[in-house]
C-alpha cells in the first residue's frame, strides 16, 4: 500500500536520512525503531508529505504521493511526536475543524466526534479550552483527529506519549485490531516492550540509515536473539550501558 | 419573506461549515491569540480589546467639546471661526492616534501573522491544499486590519466630526467632514497596520529564518519606540505644516503621519503645493505597502512556510555565553545568598530573552527616550546650558529611572512560561524577605550604571563635577527609594506567579503611575532645581525621604507580620470571607 523507495534526506548537506526503502502493506504494523537522532521523524514528516525528500520517493498505491498530496492525505490519519494543538481551541472545537477540514458531512461528524470522545475518556472535558489538559489529553485528542476520517494508512509517532496505563492499553489493543481490520500502520516508538507486542514486521534505523528490517521473527531468527531488547542493544548501541551507569554513579559522588 | 430568511441563513450555516470559512477563522482566532498562546497567556476577549482600542478615540474627541462648541467660542470672543482651519491639529493627532494604535496591534501579532511550526503541524498533514491556507491567512489579515481600522476610529469618526460640524448650521459639511475624516483615519491604520506587516515580511525573506527570530525583538523594539515618538509629534508638527510652502528640505516628508494629513487637505480643498505632495507622498506609499506586503507573504509563505519542519520553530543558535564574568563580578559585588545568585541570573535572563518581558522594556525604555527628546526639544533655543541646570535637564536622568523601575517591577509580575515554575516551588523555602532583596537589587542594578556611566560625566562636563555628585546623588537616593515603594508588598519570585488580578486595581494602578511620574519627574527637579539656588531648602529632600522610607518600612513589616509566604499563584482576596466566629464553642 505505501512504499518508501531510496528516501535520502539532507539538512544543510548534512544527511538525516539516507536510502531508506521499506514497504508496508495492508494490515502489517511496521515498528520504526532508533535512537535519538537515528531519522525516524524525518522519515515519518516525508511518508506524511510534510517533507520533500532529497532524493528517493514515497508510493501509495504504486503513485507519488506528491502527484496527489491532498488525495493522499485524505486516506492517511497522523499522530505527530508532540502534541502541539491550540490551546485556546477546545478539544470538540478542535476536532470539528479537523473533521471539517477532512470535508467529513457534518451530522455523521458531530456523532463520530463525541462517540470517540466518550471511548477515549475525554467527554466530560470536550468543551475546556485545551490549554488545561493533560499530555495525556492532547494526545487522545490527537489520536482522535487521526481516526476521524477512517485512514487507511495510520503513521504514529511516539503515540504513547503521556498516556496513562489504561489509555495506553486500550492504545495497543485497538492498534492491533485496526491492523487486523486492514489497515497500514506506521509506528514509531521508543518503547521496546510495545513495539514487540504490537508490531508484525520491524525497521530500525541508525544514524539514518536502515540497519534491520523484516518481520519481527525474521530478525529475531537472523539476530539470535528472542527479545528485542537484546536486538536492539545489539544492532544499534555503541555503548555499554552497565559501564555508563556506573561512569554516572561515580559521577555524581564526584560532585 | 420569513421562509426566504431561512434559507438564507441555512445556507449561511452551511456556508460557514465548509473547510475554507473553518480555516479562515482558525487563522483570524491565532493571530489575534498569539503564537504563543499558553495558559499563563493574558486572556484578553475579542470583546474586550475591541473596546480597549475603541476608547483613546473616543475619549480624545470628547476632549475636544469644548475647543468647537459654539457657546463656549461665543465667551471667547472668537466671533469669525473657521472650523476647518482650527480642526487641523486635531485632525493630525487623530491620524497618529489610528496609526499608533493599529501598528501596536500589529505589532502585538507580529509572530502569529505569519503561520508556525503549530500551523504547519495541524493543517499541512490535512487533506487541504497549501494554497488555501495561504489564501484564509491572508483573507483573515485583511479582515482583521480592516476590523482593527474601522475599531480604532469608530468612536472618533462618529464624534469628532459631531463635535466640530455641531456649531455649524450645514448638515452637509458634517456630513463631508465625517467621510474625509473616516476614509483618512481608516487609510491611516491600514497603512500602519500593513507596513509593519511589511517589515516581517521582508525581513523573514531577507534573513535566514533564525536570524530574523533573534533579531526580531529588537526590530518591534524600534517600530514600537518609532511609534510613540510618532505620537509626541503631534505637539510639533501642526504648527509646521502651517507655516509649509515647500517639502524639498521639511522633514516632514520622511514622516507618514504628515502625508495623510496632506492628503486629508486635498480632499477638503485646503492644500497648498506643499501639502498636495504630501498627499501624493500618502497615496504612493499606501499602494507601495500594498504591494510589499503581497510580494513579501507570497515569497516569505513559499520560502518560510513550506521549510518550517526543516527549521524548527526555535529562536535559536547559541545563547550568550561570555556574561559568566559579569555575574561572577556581581556575585561577590552584591548578589551574596545562593538564592539571590540563582534569582539574578535567572531573572535577567527572562527580561532580556523573553519577548514579552524584552519589548515591554524595550518599548518603556523608548518612551523613556521620547519623553527626554521632548523634554530637551522644549529647551531648543532657550538657556539649557546656563550656570545652573534648569529643571527640564535635571529631570532627564529621572525620567529614565522611572519609567526602567516601573517596567521592571510590572514585568516581575508577569509570567514566563508557567510550566517550568515548578522547580522553584519544589526547591524555595525561603521567606519574601529574600525575594524582595532580590528584586530590590535587580531592579537596581538595571538602572543605577546608567546614572553612574552616563550621567555623572555628562552632567560634570557641562556643570561640574560638584554639581554633578549632588545632582546624581539625590537621583540614586531617589532610585532606592522609588525602587523600595515598589515592592513594598512583594512577595514573589520574579516571573513565576500567575498573572495579578489586574482589573480589580487596573484604574487605581494607572492613576497612581500617571501620578507618581509628575512626582518624580516634574516635582522633584523643580524643587532641585529651587535647592540649588538656595541650598537650606535642600534638608526638604532629607525630610520627604525619610518620610517616604518609613511608609515603605511600616507596609512591609505589616506585610512580613501577616506570615506572607513566597506566592505562585496570586489569587484576589474573595469578595465576602466566613469568620467562623462559633467555632470555637
Amino acid at each position: 500500500m505505501l512504499q518508501a523507495i531510496e528516501l535520502s534526506k539532507s539538512y544543510a548537506s548534512i544527511p538525516a536520512v539516507q536510502d531508506v526503502s521499506f514497504e508496508l502493506r495492508a494490515g502489517q504494523i511496521l515498528g520504526c525503531l532508533g535512537p535519538n537522532g537515528s531519522g525516524k521523524s524525518t522519515t515519518v514528516k516525508m511518508l506524511t508529505g510534510l517533507l520533500q525528500p532529497s532524493q528517493g520517493r514515497v508510493l501509495f498505491r504504486g503513485e507519488d504521493i506528491h502527484r496527489d498530496l491532498t488525495g493522499y492525505r485524505k486516506r492517511i490519519g497522523y499522530v505527530p511526536e508532540e502534541p502541539n494543538l491550540y490551546p485556546y481551541l477546545s478539544g470538540r472545537e478542535y476536532l470539528e475543524m479537523v473533521g471539517i477540514l477532512r470535508g467529513i458531512p457534518q451530522p455523521r461528524l458531530g456523532k463520530r466526534i463525541d462517540n470517540l470522545l466518550v471511548l477515549l475518556s475525554l467527554y466530560p472535558s470536550r468543551h475546556s479550552a485545551m490549554a488545561s489538559y493533560s499530555k495525556g489529553m492532547r494526545q487522545r485528542v490527537l489520536l482522535i483527529a487521526a481516526l476521524l476520517d477512517d485512514p487507511e494508512v495510520l503513521i504514529l509517532d511516539e503515540p504513547l506519549s503521556g498516556l496513562d496505563v489504561s489509555s495506553a492499553l486500550v492504545l495497543k489493543n485497538l492498534i492491533s485490531a485496526l491492523g487486523r481490520e486492514g489497515k497500514a500502520i506506521f509506528y514509531c516508538s521508543h518503547v521496546l516492550e510495545v513495539v514487540e507486542r504490537v508490531c508484525s514486521h520491524l525497521l530500525i534505523l541508525r544514524r539514518g540509515t536502515v540497519i534491520a528490517s523484516g518481520s519481527t521473527t525474521e530478525i529475531q531468527q537472523r539476530i539470535g536473539h528472542s527479545s528485542l531488547e537484546h536486538i536492539f542493544h545489539h544492532l544499534v548501541d555503541d555503548v555499554d550501558p552497565g559501564e555508563v551507569t556506573r561512569k554516572i554513579v561515580d559521577a555524581i559522588r564526584a560532585a | 419573506m420569513i421562509k426566504t430568511q431561512v434559507l438564507l441563513r441555512a445556507k449561511r450555516d452551511a456556508y460557514l461549515c465548509t473547510p475554507f470559512p473553518v480555516l479562515v477563522r482558525l487563522c483570524a482566532t491565532r493571530i489575534f491569540h498569539g503564537s504563543n498562546a499558553g495558559e499563563e497567556e493574558l486572556n484578553i476577549s475579542m470583546g474586550l480589546l475591541l473596546t480597549l482600542l475603541a476608547i483613546p478615540g473616543g475619549f480624545a474627541s470628547i476632549f475636544l467639546f469644548d475647543k468647537y462648541g459654539s457657546f463656549l467660542q461665543w465667551l471667547r470672543g472668537q466671533g469669525k471661526f473657521d472650523p476647518l482651519a482650527a480642526a487641523m491639529p486635531d485632525e493630525y493627532f487623530f491620524i497618529v492616534l489610528s496609526m499608533v494604535v493599529t501598528g501596536g496591534v500589529a505589532l502585538w501579532w507580529w509572530d502569529s501573522i505569519f503561520p508556525d511550526h503549530r500551523d504547519f503541524m495541524n493543517l499541512v498533514p490535512l487533506p487541504i491544499a497549501t494554497s488555501r491556507i495561504f489564501c484564509a491567512n491572508a483573507v483573515a489579515i485583511c479582515l482583521l486590519t480592516g476590523l482593527c481600522a474601522i475599531d480604532v476610529n469608530a468612536a472618533s469618526s462618529i464624534l469628532f466630526p459631531a463635535t466640530v460640524g455641531g456649531s455649524q448650521p450645514s448638515f452637509r459639511f458634517m456630513l463631508q467632514f465625517a467621510a474625509v475624516h473616516t476614509l483618512i483615519v481608516v487609510l491611516g491604520s491600514i497603512f500602519s497596520f500593513l507596513a509593519v506587516f511589511a517589515v516581517v515580511g521582508i525581513l523573514m525573506l531577507v534573513l535566514p529564518y533564525r536570524v530574523f527570530r533573534r533579531i526580531s525583538l529588537y526590530v518591534r523594539t524600534v517600530i514600537a519606540t518609532s511609534l510613540l515618538a510618532t505620537l509626541f509629534t503631534s505637539f510639533v508638527v501642526p504648527s509646521m505644516i502651517v507655516d509649509l510652502s515647500s517639502t524639498t528640505h521639511s522633514p516632514l516628508r520622511f514622516l507618514p503621519s504628515a502625508w495623510f494629513l496632506g492628503l486629508c487637505q486635498l480632499l477638503r480643498g485646503r492644500a497648498n503645493p506643499a501639502l498636495t505632495q504630501l498627499a501624493y507622498l500618502a497615496i504612493v506609499a499606501l499602494i507601495s505597502v500594498c504591494l510589499v506586503v503581497l510580494i513579501t507573504y507570497t515569497l516569505g509563505y513559499r520560502r518560510c512556510f513550506m521549510r518550517l519542519p526543516e527549521v524548527g520553530d526555535a529562536a535559536a543558535g547559541h545563547l550568550g555565553v561570555h556574561t559568566s564574568w559579569i555575574f561572577n563580578l556581581l556575585d561577590r559585588l552584591i548578589f551574596h545568598t545562593p538564592f539571590q545568585q540563582a534569582g539574578y541570573r535567572f531573572s535577567l535572563r527572562t527580561l532580556f530573552r523573553n519577548e514579552t518581558h524584552a519589548l515591554v522594556i524595550g518599548g518603556v525604555t523608548g518612551l523613556a527616550l521620547v519623553l527626554a527628546s521632548r523634554t530637551l526639544y522644549s529647551l531648543w533655543g532657550g538657556n539649557a546650558l546656563g550656570s545652573r541646570p534648569s529643571a527640564e535637564v535635571l529631570s532627564i536622568p529621572l525620567i529614565f529611572g522611572y519609567c526602567l523601575l516601573v517596567a521592571t517591577r510590572f514585568v516581575f509580575d508577569v509570567p514566563a512560561y508557567l510550566r517550568a515554575n515548578w522547580v522553584f516551588r519544589f526547591l524555595l523555602t525561603t521567606s519574601p524577605e529574600e525575594s524582595v532583596s532580590l528584586a530590590r537589587r535587580t531592579m537596581l542594578c538595571l538602572s543605577l550604571p546608567w546614572i553612574i556611566f552616563v550621567a555623572f560625566p555628562i552632567y560634570g562636563h557641562f556643570w561640574g563635577w560638584t554639581l554633578s555628585l549632588l545632582h546624581c546623588g539625590l537621583v540614586v537616593l531617589w532610585f532606592v527609594l522609588l525602587t523600595e515603594v515598589l515592592i513594598a508588598a512583594f512577595c514573589k519570585l520574579p516571573f513565576t506567579c500567575t498573572y495579578p488580578p489586574f482589573q480589580h486595581s487596573a484604574v487605581v494602578m494607572v492613576m497612581a503611575y500617571v501620578f507618581g511620574y509628575f512626582a518624580f519627574t516634574v516635582i522633584t527637579p523643580q524643587i532641585e532645581s529651587d535647592a540649588l539656588s538656595a541650598p537650606v531648602r535642600g534638608t526638604l529632600f532629607l525630610f520627604l525621604s525619610l518620610g517616604v522610607w518609613y511608609s515603605v518600612h511600616r507596609i512591609r513589616k505589616s506585610v512580613l507580620e501577616a506570615d506572607a509566604k513566597l506566592i505562585f499563584e496570586d489569587v484576589p482576596a474573595p469578595a465576602f470571607q466566613c469568620l467562623h466566629l462559633s467555632d470555637g464553642r
